[in-house]
């Protein structure tokens, strides 16, 4: 069609376009809709900073305003990754600096930021606005010192559990007085005390403040000072939420909280002291989410605050509010979308609080909208799931933690195969999954064949035999991302299911019983997959073939392989042998 | 059934389903092995009780990286930073509600090469002997031990932060000053 739309008006069209998946779609229409298109996308999203080079994506992209990278694989969170493997910003923000001198965000997560990556990013946008730093390490408060001083335009500052090397709290006094347009600031995972004063300052000059996070350094005794400076805060988190019991601390909190009508969300409460639990009871029926997950608050504290909350959404806590909490907030919740229940004390083997299965089941049942859930305990049973199964098919995402390795129903001692079979079946839903407790193939068999959204699969301790990963593979239809560790599966089902690899972002296995051998001939019968192998123990070019490696990642790229890697780490080889 | 290593195209049963939407690029590749179900096919067994044991940490917490929490949480749990008010409070009214002439004494008990931790009250025992016939036969669920454990040392931390070899106290002295207990192999 020679006289179709003009590009503008394709380009109007298209800017109403933002979801990545469909932007992608589009530009695979046609070659003009594929060049219209790569001239105004504005926000670009990389699931693995490996799969494409930062030179790739300027080639493509030229005016890109916004940056989304993820780096490490999903299980360095719980360091399974060894240090060293990689995940560099400085690439990227070095071809941006140079690409982009227009970008306005940037959001990394899992990635190795430097101090000059962040200086890089301060000097080299004017228009700079959001950055977010989720999971990620490698930098200190020099670097943000840097960002508070040059970043005239900040908007957004997030640094959410990052790990931070927290020289002094001095960095956030860089932040000119002239600087007014703060909207959001989460220093929560810092160490040191910044001060007060330069805090304080910082927070009277943005009347745009809509969420702060404080660090746990920050007294209970200042936390009234800056509630009144913000009172049109939607999101705060406080800082260590204890003081000796004074009534006029008390009550100037307590007003304090009061003033800010907009308050929708909490967290922090770090070292609470019960005591002053009662003050933000006058917010609670605006709340729609609570992050209490750091919070020794006991369970009839918890029941107390839940109970007043009828509007509440996501709730993040610890076991302490055990089975009773759980019920109260069944009957007073019926909002809730998102609940994680995280374990107190995860070392030992008996129970330090009565949390168990029920919990769960009331909450599946008294909860219409719960969607996504991740919950740690100590026993769970095939009729417990069951029936969250049948109480809630709307669930997208489920993450069951049983503490002990491959523990069985508690009841039946059965395997929890059918317990899970009844999620991936009535769940239709399902998009995120990780399973525990005692498994065999025959839960991978259900999965493969009923869970047809599933895209992320976590597994651990569980299977018999490569049929159990031969079914994942060659069934779940939408899997994206799957990550094994210290399950029994090896050569053959890898072998017999190459293709679907392709389809994948990537796999992720360790103490397993995939053989070097094997991912030398993965490696060289699929040349746009990356795979590589980690191995601590020994030298892998001495290594025979039959040796299984110790951890594997296989991740599909067109960059080809990459050089960034310390010795232990190997891509196998492409070239046939 | 025999497996079959062959690069050739896959069989009949197993015709690798093609993804729409991929532009020109649809090159499937055959599997590098033809999935053959074995019903002979044995689990591999032997998993369990070689690479798992080596995997476990005998020092610190046991699993490495589990259970999965965010290292900075596990940071934090580590440091008992979760743990320390709650005991206190926790053993004030265990002791209201037990018998008030028999307090409850709880202590960590940790097993090298045992992922998971245990609590024992060691008011229960009365004797130096009492407490190792019971730990040994607690973890033996989780590792072979022989019947004297040999192979075992057992070791206590006192309330000064201090690893030692019990024995020397009186048993009345010892429970007064250990915190928590180790089992060592040797």
């Amino acid at each position: 069609m020679a006289y179709s739309f003009p590009e503008e008006v394709l380009e109007h069209v298209f800017s109403f376009i933002t979801s990545h998946k469909d932007r992608n779609v589009v530009s695979l229409v046609c070659k003009s809709w594929y060049e219209i298109e790569r001239w105004c996308r504005r926000s670009i999203f990389v699931g693995n900073c490996y799969a494409v080079s930062p030179k790739i994506m300027t080639r493509r992209f030229p005016e890109v305003r916004s940056l989304e990278l993820k780096g490490k694989p999903h299980f360095a969170d719980f360091s399974l990754v060894p240090d060293g493997w990689g995940g560099y910003f400085y690439p990227w923000i070095s071809e941006m600096s140079r690409a982009y001198p227009w970008l306005e965000e940037i959001k990394l997560k899992r990635m190795v930021v430097t101090d000059e990556g962040l200086e890089l990013i301060s000097k080299s946008f004017k228009n700079f606005k959001v950055l977010v730093l989720s999971s990620c390490e490698g930098f200190s408060t020099d670097g943000l010192a840097a960002i508070a001083a040059n970043c005239r335009n900040l908007r957004e500052l997030d640094l959410r559990e990052s790990e931070v090397e927290d020289l002094s709290g001095h960095w956030l006094s860089h932040f000119p007085d002239s600087y007014t347009s703060l909207e959001s600031l989460n220093m929560a995972c810092l160490g040191s005390e910044v001060s007060f004063s330069a805090l304080q300052r910082l927070v009277t000059h943005s009347p745009n403040l809509k969420t702060l996070r404080l660090n746990r350094a920050v007294p209970l005794e200042k936390l009234s000072t800056l509630l009144r400076r913000a009172p049109h805060l939607l999101e705060m988190g406080t800082g260590a939420y204890s003081a000796e019991p004074r009534s006029d601390l008390y009550s100037s909190l307590q007003d304090a909280f009061s003033k800010c009508k907009q308050l929708k969300g909490l967290s922090g409460f770090w070292d609470v002291v019960p005591s002053y639990l009662p003050a933000i009871y006058p917010i609670c029926s605006r709340l729609t989410s609570l992050n209490f997950s750091y919070a020794t608050i006991q369970s009839p504290d918890i029941t107390k605050i839940v109970s007043q909350c009828p509007n509440l959404q996501r709730l993040w806590v610890l076991d302490y509010i055990e089975d009773t909490g759980l019920n109260a907030l069944s009957l007073s919740c019926k909002d809730l979308r998102e609940l994680r229940v995280f374990p107190s004390d995860p070392f030992v083997a008996d129970a330090n609080v009565s949390l168990t299965e029920q919990g769960l089941v009331a909450v599946s049942d008294g909860c219409p909208k719960l969607q996504s859930v991740l919950y740690f305990c100590r026993q769970m049973s095939n009729s417990a799931l069951t029936t969250i199964a049948k109480n809630r098919p709307n669930l997208t995402c489920f993450r069951l933690c049983i503490l002990e390795p491959r523990a069985p129903d508690y009841q039946t001692l059965e395997p929890l195969d059918a317990g899970f079979g009844a999620i991936v079946d009535h769940c239709k839903g399902l998009q995120r999954l990780s399973l525990s407790g005692l498994l065999t193939d025959r839960v991978f068999e259900y999965i493969g064949t009923r869970a047809k959204k599933l895209e992320m699969l976590s597994i651990a301790f569980a299977g018999d035999s490569d049929l159990g990963l031969h079914h994942v593979l060659s069934g779940c239809e939408s899997l994206r991302k799957l990550e094994i560790r210290d399950c029994p599966f090896g050569d053959k089902a890898l072998l017999a299911n190459v293709s679907k690899l392709e389809t994948m972002r990537s796999l992720w296995m360790s103490s397993c019983l995939v053989s070097l051998g094997a991912c030398k001939l993965l490696s060289r019968k699929m040349p746009r997959l990356n795979v590589e192998v980690i191995d601590e123990r020994g030298d892998l070019d001495s290594t025979p073939d039959h040796c299984p490696v110790e951890k594997l990642y296989i991740y599909r790229t067109v960059a080809g392989p990459r050089f960034d890697m310390p010795a232990f780490i190997r891509t196998m080889d492409q070239e046939p042998a | 059934m025999e497996l079959e290593l062959t690069l050739s195209p896959p069989n009949q049963r197993r015709q690798p389903t093609k993804k729409s939407g991929h532009g020109g690029n649809t090159v499937t590749k055959s599997p590098l092995l033809s999935w053959s179900q074995e019903e002979d096919d044995e689990p591999n067994k032997t998993f369990f009780t070689g690479d798992y044991q080596q995997d476990l940490d005998g020092e610190g917490q046991g699993l490495n990286g589990w259970p999965p929490l965010h290292s900075w949480r596990r940071r934090l749990i580590e440091g008992e930073w979760f743990n320390e008010r709650v005991d206190e409070e926790e053993g004030d009214n265990m002791n209201e509600v037990n018998n008030i002439y028999n307090e409850s004494l709880f202590v960590k008990v940790k097993m090298d090469g045992v992922g998971i931790a245990r609590k024992i009250d060691l008011n229960a025992f009365h004797s130096y002997q009492m407490l190792t016939t019971t730990l040994l036969h607690m973890f033996d669920k989780y590792v072979e031990i022989d019947e004297d454990g040999a192979s075992y040392t057992l070791m206590y931390q006192h309330k000064d932060g201090h690893w030692l070899l019990p024995g020397d106290l009186p048993w009345e002295m010892f429970i007064g000053t250990v915190q928590r207990i180790r089992v060592a192999r040797n």
